[in-house]
């Protein structure tokens, strides 16, 4: 059955509480990572957006890897693609397995506790020992920007996961748990992106049917030449 | 595989329906023949879309998956290829058009005839094109108008003669549009409006956009957004000729003892394989697609693939490439861009476009500002990855960032081809394409200098830091592929005439961008499609002259 057969089936990433994949253990591991890459501060972090359901629920199959256009229910993956995805998903599991396994295994070796009963200083330790790098540090206009591990954005491309090792996927997934739309299981209540000011769509419906709108951003009356538009002109000048 | 009985024959057999493919099959059907289009991808519609970063950015979905459809790369013949997503490029029900951004600015005068302005550069394949930008002019026009456009007539002073103007009014300016038109007035250089692939009022019962500014790489859940999928297709549909077969993977087309093309051999989703005869075939695969079929389609009488007698057939192959300067600004002293606002882009410039050979460098392109994307792929060079760092980063900078890109006008290069690969296969057991390419040396020089002059644009704008984004090679990020049958009068140095026929074989066409002789700086699509109608206008008015009825 071709892609625009699938059926949608109702489900949510939010129907079971905890789990689907991971062991409990496992989700609580995560979910302290989770909570050093992108922590809680005067604004809310991965665990309040509950990036580890997200992660949780992306690991659990392909149920959950492609949601309806509306947002009410995911597609129920056919054929090569579903195969397809069924080999990158295991792939993901065992990344996820043995990281967590180093996790483990680190926790122990240095601080004698499980990662999650580490404070946050140790837990950061054991995170730039398994990436490899030292933890970032503050970005400044002054930086060089070699310094920073985040490259340039893919530009007109789609992004491609399937090389990345351990932490840089834990990483991007944290990251996509974070701000992709909550109907994947993350960004719960749309946290994510009023952390960072993106007024974003509030359900996946409201932008196909025009009730969503940027306009209010824009200057919509402004005309060409701009810059001698009076709109452009006078824009943001009391 | 069963048997079964095969489709009755057609006029006209379509490969592929995109921006090409649908162009030919309203104008042939419109004009009373018999179309059978088959294309590989889905027929998805616009009801399946929606602002679901995750799902378009991430997860492919309208993207080929490189596991099903992988391609291999390698900079030259002494290099073994190895699989790389290059030039992802919608496989789909309307091809490149779904996913674009929709930029249709015209080709310049100049840019048909740069062999005659550059004489032979080394180490190219320079040539101009057999057309001119007069007979091309009439087409431009009417695909601008029946496809849906919005833009402002005579605001490009570099564009040539034009017969009328948009249909639509520009789209609205954003803030990333009024950043760049300020900083480009302040440095002494002019801006337009983007001509753009949308209605921005209600035109041929289509609606205009909304602006959700889920834009670029997202197909369109409502009518602003033109593209052919629900345009071309369409009107060709409406005529009752054109057969559209989605989920359809051709992998020969198929010649009788006289050397013409009878048709072709597909797969359908089942795996059922048929035989589409017609009395020709047009071939709309894309640049790399295309050439790889005609590689494919290897017979007796075609040896080295069909209307391969030149050995032309892949080679000279151009991909654009998007580079870009990043500006960062100071959130305590710019206002926000907001740049997931509006369209992705927000007006352009052709100031650098023609060639001024004191910037060291022939040739140029067009430059337009956009976003830096939604909040997950939104990123910057040197960005903290994690951490408080990543945290303030994305929350300090998320509304305070743009970039202003080129899309570089590569030189053609004969060596630079895309070919069989010997060893890998694809999910269906077909030998995958090969990109061999190494950019030529003024492609670097062209691509270092326009990126440093957007660079100083966003200083002007008063950017805090700027971050030049620079290519190591070209990865066909543009998803334009072209110049892999080139067109031409010599049969001997050219696969396609100026009809885009292709010399070997009579009845065998090519009507996506594997005809463009050179890459020009802009986009592509509107080209293709102003010269497929040109084209199919040919078939109907002479080739079809004495065809078998259907």
């Amino acid at each position: 059955m071709g892609q625009a057969e699938w059926v949608t089936v109702p489900i949510s990433t939010r129907d079971v509480d905890g789990p689907i994949y991971f062991s409990e253990e496992d989700w609580r591991t995560i979910e302290a990572a989770a909570a050093r890459i992108i922590p809680t501060d005067h604004h809310p972090g991965a665990t309040e957006a509950h990036v580890v359901r997200f992660i949780d629920r992306m690991l659990a199959g392909t149920q959950f890897v492609f949601a309806a256009a509306d947002g009410v229910g995911f597609l129920r993956m056919e054929g090569r693609e579903e195969k397809a995805w069924t080999e990158r998903i295991e792939l993901r599991r065992e990344l996820y397995r043995s990281g967590l396994n180093q996790l483990r295994e680190l926790s122990s070796e240095r601080f004698g506790s499980p990662f999650v009963d580490l404070t946050p200083e140790q837990q950061d330790a054991i995170l730039e020992q398994v990436s490899g790098e030292p933890k970032p540090t503050k970005f400044t206009f002054d930086t060089p920007e070699d310094d920073g591990q985040g490259g340039a954005p893919a530009g007109n491309q789609p992004v491609n996961e399937d090389f990345l090792s351990f932490f840089p996927l834990l990483v991007l997934n944290t990251r996509q748990g974070f701000y992709s739309d909550p109907v994947y299981g993350g960004n719960e209540n749309r946290i994510g992106w009023s952390v960072i000011g993106f007024d974003g769509p509030p359900t996946l419906a409201s932008t196909m049917d025009g009730s969503y709108t940027t306009k209010k951003y824009m200057i919509v009356d402004a005309e060409w030449p701009y810059e001698r538009h009076p709109e452009v002109l006078r824009y943001r000048r009391p | 595989m069963k048997t079964k009985k095969n489709p009755e024959p057609v006029d006209v057999v379509i490969v592929g329906a995109g921006a090409g493919g649908a162009t030919a099959a309203k104008v042939l059907t419109e004009a009373g023949m018999r179309v059978v289009g088959l294309e590989r991808g889905p027929w998805l519609k616009p009801e399946h879309a929606s602002g679901d970063e995750l799902k378009y950015l991430n997860r492919n979905f309208i993207w080929q998956d490189p596991k099903l459809k992988p391609r291999t790369y390698r900079q030259n013949d002494q290099q073994e290829a190895v699989v790389t997503n290059f030039s992802a490029t919608p496989q789909v029900v309307g091809g490149g058009t779904t996913h674009w951004g929709g930029m249709v600015p015209r080709m310049t005068e100049n840019d048909f005839k740069l062999r005659s302005i550059h004489g032979d550069i080394e180490g190219a394949s320079l040539v101009d094109w057999p057309i001119t930008y007069d007979e091309l002019e009439p087409y431009y026009t009417r695909v601008e108008w029946e496809f849906g456009t919005s833009g402002l007539g005579g605001a490009n002073r570099w564009e040539g003669r034009r017969s009328r103007g948009y249909p639509t009014k520009p789209s609205p300016l954003s803030q990333i549009g009024r950043t760049f038109a300020t900083a480009m007035d302040k440095l002494g250089h002019s801006t337009f409006p983007m001509p753009q692939g949308m209605v921005t009022e209600p035109y041929r019962g289509r609606q205009p956009f909304s602006e959700n500014g889920f834009w670029q790489q997202y197909p369109d859940p409502g009518t602003g957004k033109s593209s052919t999928l629900i345009s071309f297709i369409p009107d060709a549909i409406n005529t009752g000729l054109y057969d559209l077969r989605s989920d359809c993977y051709v992998s020969e087309i198929l010649v009788g003892p006289d050397g013409k093309a009878t048709g072709v051999r597909y797969q359908d989703e089942d795996g059922d394989e048929w035989v589409q005869q017609a009395n020709a075939v047009i071939v709309c695969g894309g640049g790399i697609e295309t050439p790889r079929l005609l590689l494919m389609s290897k017979s007796a009488l075609f040896p080295d693939g069909l209307a391969n007698s030149s050995g032309q057939v892949g080679r000279n192959a151009t991909f654009h490439q998007y580079s870009f300067s990043v500006g960062l600004f100071d959130r305590d002293l710019t206002d926000p861009l907001y740049g997931w606002s509006g369209h992705y882009m927000s007006g352009c410039s052709f100031d650098f476009y023609e060639t001024d050979e004191s910037r060291g460098h022939i040739l140029g392109s067009l430059i337009f500002p956009s976003n830096l994307g939604h909040p997950v792929n939104w990123s910057f060079p040197g960005r903290p990855t994690w951490g408080s760092a990543a945290k303030d980063a994305d929350r300090e900078l998320f509304n305070h960032t743009m970039k202003i890109g080129i899309l570089l006008h590569d030189l053609p290069v004969e060596s630079n081809r895309v070919d069989l690969d010997p060893t890998v296969t694809d999910a269906w057991g077909l030998p995958v394409a090969r990109i061999t390419h190494t950019p030529h040396a003024n492609d670097f020089a062209q691509e270092k200098w326009q990126v440093a002059k957007n660079g100083e644009i966003l200083e002007a704008a008063g950017a805090r830091k700027v971050v030049p984004v620079n290519m190591e090679r070209i990865t066909g990020n543009t998803s334009h592929e072209l110049g892999t049958t080139r067109m031409g009068d010599d049969p001997a140095t050219s696969v396609v005439d100026r009809w885009c026929r292709t010399h070997d074989v009579p009845n065998l066409y090519v009507f996506d961008a594997s005809f463009f002789p050179t890459a020009t700086g802009i986009n592509p699509a509107l080209t293709i499609m102003a010269n497929a109608w040109r084209c199919a206008d040919q078939i109907i008015r002479v080739d079809s002259r004495g065809w078998a009825r259907r």
